[in-house]
């Protein structure tokens, strides 16, 4: 009994002097400390700045009308009073409106032909033609909606009034026009705002990113003044590689927990997102996530040998993880290589569990899947990580007399 | 004079040989980035959403409800027996939207009792949630106009002037530049060359930083004849040579070999990517220049290059932008590259739409000259802090 508690006592003494040691290291390191706090506080903070509004109201539209009557003249009062789009010029010309939309005054064309007053008088269909500039989808989304419930509301007034000519009026016309009524509920981001799907999405990718960009340039560093972070104590003989990942997790548990209750609980609240779990539930998810994000941090930071590679080699790797996160193009619709390869990632199921938790109001137990992935992720890179410290300390034993004879080694080496 | 430049150049090439980073950031990244965007969004508009349907009526009328649904291309259909179910699994995002169709639907719809049919949208996953909208809209519309079909046929009216009062308004919608709504050409056409323009920041900073990181500045200035231009452009050019050649690349592949729609030519389009190129690499010389160290200056242009995404102004407009940001956004060369792009590709206005964005890009490509002094004395002096 005696010899397993001095083990117990051993690794634990092993564990925290690491433990220390690492902390050390970061609050040193001015470089790793603005990535942690500056750079995960700072993008939170210039994106709610960016995307303050996220929506596109009262978007310009060029209106060309060769038809004149009061059909046509009801749609666009209509039209230039909804929240989405406004008037900005009738042109008299196609050729007109067309350089306004070179010009970018205007984002989008509504076209009424000669006959459409003339169409709707003798009971035939009017057509109108909407022109959106596809340069961004929020103009085509706007030009889309606007038109679309003018059309549907301007429907409904004509067939009542057509009903009325034909005899039938009052309620039995209504009934006739809409004999099914529809409730619509649009919850948690009623108009679609881009603030919203992007904000909840970015935040949670902030701490992977921000950690593993500044764990790897810590261990870039070591590597580059050739004391592998990875070295073990002497004694144990190529073993213990567990207390050496665990003391150092937990010594960027320390921080993230931190950096990741700004993010995930203040910042939302600085800018009013939706809040809609308990704090304690965003914390049980961050324990989760940030844990996984360690190991995985750690398992992938073996290939940076150098401080500033990181960040030359894998910054392009943040816009890809947010696309796998599945908060733009659907997740349903990703091919089932990009899926499989999203696995990869702690944040895949850290956005969507903080998305679905926070921003949809779900509890723990609608994310129960998501934390389950966390789970297994951080058993995986914990063994891989493992594995990766005990191959590096049998390869830096090696290295380490011929790399100290080479003296540092220079660009040109 | 192009004797030292020519040594720089070739001292250049033994260091890229020596150092894998450069080929792996460049050309790997690139073409790993280029594979990922090109194949994430194929399919240029999602298929087959998932709708949940609680129906609650099970009559002929809500079953023909929800084949419709299912048969249209974008929405396809789950049922579920329980509310309680259908809403989790769209908290849990596995649901774009779900519909109840409530119990009596059938019976209230011929007695014209006017039924309420329920239907929510999850609006947190943008495309999917909007397009699954929209499509639930125009089904609820068909629905209400297969009713007064049945009415209007019964009383004997012909079928035109039954379109005509069911529909007495038809829009015709037209998207200038991407006729078809592909979503991926819509964002593959800017993010591409976003990475690029990344990928030229980082390694230009990366490239000139290291020669003061690892102290080898000095034999740099030697070999370049003491002149900080030679050994600069001699850095450079080589580095120059891979990013035109990445660029036009990547011009060739979205427009000639993708088809990705193009009003103008692509020749213009490649002019566009080699000034954006040139004002990527000054905008890193500029950042290294004014932050002599190598570690800070990444730091700050990996936050620089990141940023310029949501500036550029293709996902949310920068008229839509907080006042003060407006402005901001021309600092960064991927916005003006956008501008060029709208301009040439989607309304295809040539040199009187973009000359402009030329002139900007152009701006970028001067301001290395204003802080080469501060460089120089870095180089020579060598007293800044290495890490």
């Amino acid at each position: 009994m005696k010899e397993t508690k001095t083990y117990a006592g051993l690794w634990l003494r092993d564990w925290f002097g690491i433990f220390i040691h690492e902390l050390k290291l970061i609050f040193s390191d001015p470089g790793a400390m603005v990535i942690f706090f500056v750079g995960g506080l700072l993008y939170p903070v210039l994106y709610n700045l960016v995307y303050a509004n996220g929506t596109v109201d009262e978007m310009p539209v060029a209106v060309v009308r060769l038809s004149d009557g009061s059909y046509s003249r009801r749609y666009l009062e209509k039209f230039d009073a909804t929240r989405e789009c406004s008037i900005y010029c009738e042109c008299v010309s196609m050729a007109e409106a067309e350089q306004l939309l070179r010009e970018r005054k205007v984002h989008g064309i509504l076209y009424i032909p000669r006959d459409f007053d003339s169409c709707l008088e003798r009971m035939e269909q009017g057509h109108i033609s909407t022109y959106a500039d596809m340069s961004s989808f929020l103009y085509y989304k706007d030009l889309r909606i606007a038109s679309s419930l003018v059309m549907l509301d301007e429907m409904h007034s004509i067939q009542l009034e057509n009903y009325a000519a034909a005899g039938f009026d009052g309620q039995s016309a209504y009934e006739l026009v809409q004999p099914v009524l529809s409730d619509e509920s649009i919850p948690y981001n009623k108009p679609f705002s881009y603030t919203i799907f992007f904000i909840s999405a970015a935040l949670m990718l902030v701490i992977q990113q921000t950690m593993f960009y500044g764990s790897s340039m810590l261990a870039g560093t070591l590597r580059e003044r050739n004391h592998s972070f990875a070295s073990l104590p002497d004694r144990l003989q190529g073993l213990g590689m567990g207390r050496v990942v665990l003391g150092r997790g937990a010594a960027y548990l320390a921080v993230y927990l931190v950096v990741g209750t700004i993010v995930a609980l203040l910042v939302p609240w600085m800018f009013r997102l939706p809040q809609h779990a308990a704090w304690w539930e965003v914390e049980v998810l961050l324990l989760f996530y940030v844990v996984a994000c360690i190991f995985f941090s750690f398992t992938w930071g073996t290939l940076i040998t150098r401080r500033e590679t990181v960040f030359v080699l894998f910054l392009s790797v943040s816009p890809i993880c947010l696309f796998l996160t599945g908060f733009s193009w659907p997740q349903t619709s990703i091919p089932a290589f990009w899926q499989a390869f999203s696995y990869l990632f702690p944040s895949t199921f850290g956005c969507r569990a903080f998305i679905n938790l926070n921003t949809a109001g779900g509890t723990l137990q609608t994310i129960a899947p998501e934390i389950r992935a966390l789970t297994l992720q951080t058993v995986i890179y914990y063994f891989l990580a493992c594995a990766a410290v005990f191959v590096e300390n049998r390869l830096h034993k090696k290295q380490t007399v011929p790399a100290k004879v080479q003296g540092r080694d220079g660009v040109l080496s | 004079m192009m004797k030292d430049i020519w040594q720089v150049i070739r001292r250049e090439i033994r260091i890229f040989r020596a150092r894998p980073v450069y080929i792996l950031a460049s050309v790997g990244a690139m073409i790993f980035n280029t594979v990922f965007y090109l194949t994430f969004m194929q399919d240029g508009l999602p298929h087959d959403l998932p709708v949940g349907i609680v129906d609650c009526d099970r009559s002929s009328t809500s079953r023909s409800f929800c084949q419709q649904l299912d048969a249209t291309q974008l929405t396809g259909v789950v049922y579920y027996d329980d509310i309680h179910l259908a809403r989790r699994d769209m908290q849990t995002g596995r649901l774009t939207a779900y519909i109840v169709i409530p119990e009596g639907f059938n019976d209230d719809v011929q007695a014209s009792r006017q039924p309420h049919l329920g239907y929510y949208v999850n609006s947190l996953y943008f495309v999917g949630g909007a397009l699954s909208y929209a499509n639930i809209l125009q089904m609820v519309n068909l629905t209400n106009g297969a009713v007064q079909r049945q009415f209007l046929r019964a009383r004997g009216v012909n079928e035109a002037e039954i379109m005509a009062r069911i529909q007495p308004i038809v829009l015709d919608a037209h998207q200038i530049g991407n006729t078809t709504t592909n979503y991926g050409v819509y964002l593959n056409s800017v993010i591409l060359p976003g990475v690029l323009e990344m990928i030229v920041i980082l390694i230009t900073v990366y490239a000139v930083g290291s020669e003061l990181k690892y102290g080898t500045s000095r034999h740099l200035m030697q070999t370049a004849g003491g002149s900080i231009v030679k050994a600069l452009a001699g850095k450079m050019a080589i580095y120059g040579l891979i990013f035109t050649f990445l660029g036009i690349t990547l011009e060739l592949i979205l427009y000639h070999w993708m088809h990705y729609p193009i009003r103008g030519s692509v020749g213009w389009m490649c002019l566009a990517i080699l000034l954006l190129v040139a004002a990527a690499q000054s905008i890193g010389l500029f950042i290294i220049e004014l932050i002599p160290n190598l570690r800070l200056a990444i730091s700050v242009s990996a936050i620089f290059s990141v940023f310029a995404f949501s500036v550029a102004g293709f996902t949310l407009p920068v008229e839509a932008m907080p006042a003060g940001l407006q402005g901001f956004s021309a600092i960064f060369p991927l916005r003006h590259y956008y501008l060029f792009y709208v301009q040439e590709a989607i309304f295809g206005s040539g040199f009187a739409g973009w000359w402009k964005e030329v002139v900007h890009l152009l701006i970028f490509t001067g301001l290395p000259l204003l802080l080469m002094r501060r460089l120089e004395d870095a180089y020579i002096n060598q007293r800044y802090e290495r890490d």
